[in-house]
């Protein structure tokens, strides 16, 4: 691929790691298993930048957390509190219109801009 | 028992991290660590293989931890960048100047030869260039780390004004009539006299000097009058510009060194009235050689700075 589709593809997906993240944890979950969960549904993104994601999503109130010492390994449990819960149908609704501009821009391809649509 | 290549990660990451973060995220990070070998075990890999490759995966500790903390990896981020280069900018034109300025007077008044002259007054500007760099560049990276906010924002009144060049006719004018003036000044002092003693004039200036005076300042007019008609400055009408400057100042500091600036009985008749010794006339002389040295240089980048502006 070339360099260049890379980097904007980058800046395309940053923010959407969030917005998964916060729907994905309505169901509580842990780190790694989010990770795999994420890689599963098609979210590409690295462990390096998922660990601290979600610990600053705690930090802002968008995430709480439990450690679970049920099993062998105590973990640590995300969920996805009420602010974040709020926060995720703000992104979604705004990721829907975003979506909805760009399938405007293809659907019509007028060789010059009109101004039909105003 | 041998610390593993995951505790020596751990260890890495969370050295840096506040005592409260470093319990949890050890922990956190021991899982999911420890999760990561597995999941790759299960699908048939060796374990120390495995190890390695998660630990490559989640990178550089000090990268990682700076993640956990929020920390920045730049020194001096887009919020401060543009303020800081403004600010080192403004202090390196300012600064370096005045340092070896004023290194070199108290050098040249305190009677060093020339070689520690030069040597002290370069020094002190290259250390000024540091000091300047390092405690502004410290400071602006404290601010990147503190958050603080300076208050500062950009609005368009902030926009550069263009900037006259004085090539006007009112420029003319006025830059004519001071030459005038110093033509006229020059001439009284050496028929007239500024100065008399028992009913006798007395130049200030060498007597044999002022034909040599007004034609600097002829030359002088003739270029002020070249700018006016060209309208605008050159790399050549600058070139004439600092050939002058030079010129002037080469002939004022090497008669000054010499003692041949001023007319010997005028400076015997000052001494006997002012009653002042040789090392104040020599403090004077060096003053004003600095005085005359700065004014020539500041012309000469003005002149280039000048001919920079008008050739966009």
């Amino acid at each position: 691929m070339d360099e260049g589709f890379e980097g904007h593809q980058q800046e395309l997906r940053r923010g959407t790691i969030v917005l998964a993240c916060l729907r994905l944890l309505r169901t509580a979950g842990y780190g790694y298993g989010l990770l795999q969960e994420l890689e599963r549904r098609g979210f590409t993104v690295d462990a390096n930048t998922l660990y601290p994601l979600l610990r600053r999503l705690e930090k802002q109130g968008f995430l709480t957390s439990e450690w679970n010492t049920d099993e062998t390994r105590p973990r640590k449990f995300y969920r996805t509190s009420p602010a974040g819960v709020r926060l995720a149908e703000m992104l979604t609704r705004e990721w829907l219109a975003l979506s909805d501009a760009i399938a405007s821009l293809t659907d019509d391809s007028p060789t010059t801009p009109t101004d039909e649509e105003r | 028992m041998t610390t593993t290549l995951t505790q020596r990660y751990i260890a890495a990451t969370v050295k840096s991290l506040s005592p409260a973060a470093q319990v949890d995220v050890r922990a956190e990070l021991e899982a999911s660590i420890a999760d990561a070998i597995e999941g790759r075990v299960e699908q048939g890999e060796k374990r120390e293989d495995a190890e390695r490759t998660v630990l490559t995966e989640l990178g550089d500790p000090t990268v990682l931890a700076a993640g956990y903390a929020d920390r920045p990896l730049h020194l001096i981020g887009p919020r401060y960048y543009v303020t800081w280069w403004r600010l080192v900018k403004l202090l390196l034109m300012i600064v370096p100047v005045c340092v070896v300025g004023g290194v070199a007077l108290g050098q040249t008044l305190s009677g060093a030869p020339i070689g520690t002259i030069i040597g002290q007054s370069i020094a002190a500007g290259l250390s000024s260039i540091v000091h300047v760099c390092f405690w502004v560049t410290l400071v602006f990276a404290v601010l990147e780390r503190t958050g603080a906010d300076m208050g500062l924002q950009w609005d368009v009144d902030q926009l550069p004004e263009p900037q006259p060049t004085g090539v006007g006719r009112a420029d003319l004018i006025a830059q004519l009539v001071l030459l005038g003036l110093a033509a006229g000044a020059v001439l009284w002092d050496q028929f007239r006299g500024f100065v008399r003693t028992d009913g006798e004039s007395l130049p200030l200036l060498s007597p044999e000097l002022w034909p040599y005076l007004i034609a600097l300042i002829g030359l002088e007019a003739v270029f002020v009058i070249v700018l006016y008609v060209r309208g605008r400055w050159s790399t050549a009408l600058a070139v004439v510009n600092t050939a002058l400057a030079v010129l002037f100042m080469s002939v004022v500091l090497t008669l000054l060194v010499r003692g041949q600036l001023f007319n010997p009985e005028f400076v015997e008749v000052f001494r006997a009235v002012s009653g002042v010794g040789q090392d104040t006339l020599r403090t004077l002389a060096v003053l004003l050689g600095f005085s005359v040295a700065g004014v020539s240089v500041w012309d000469i980048i003005d002149g280039w700075l000048k001919k920079h502006r008008d050739g966009r």
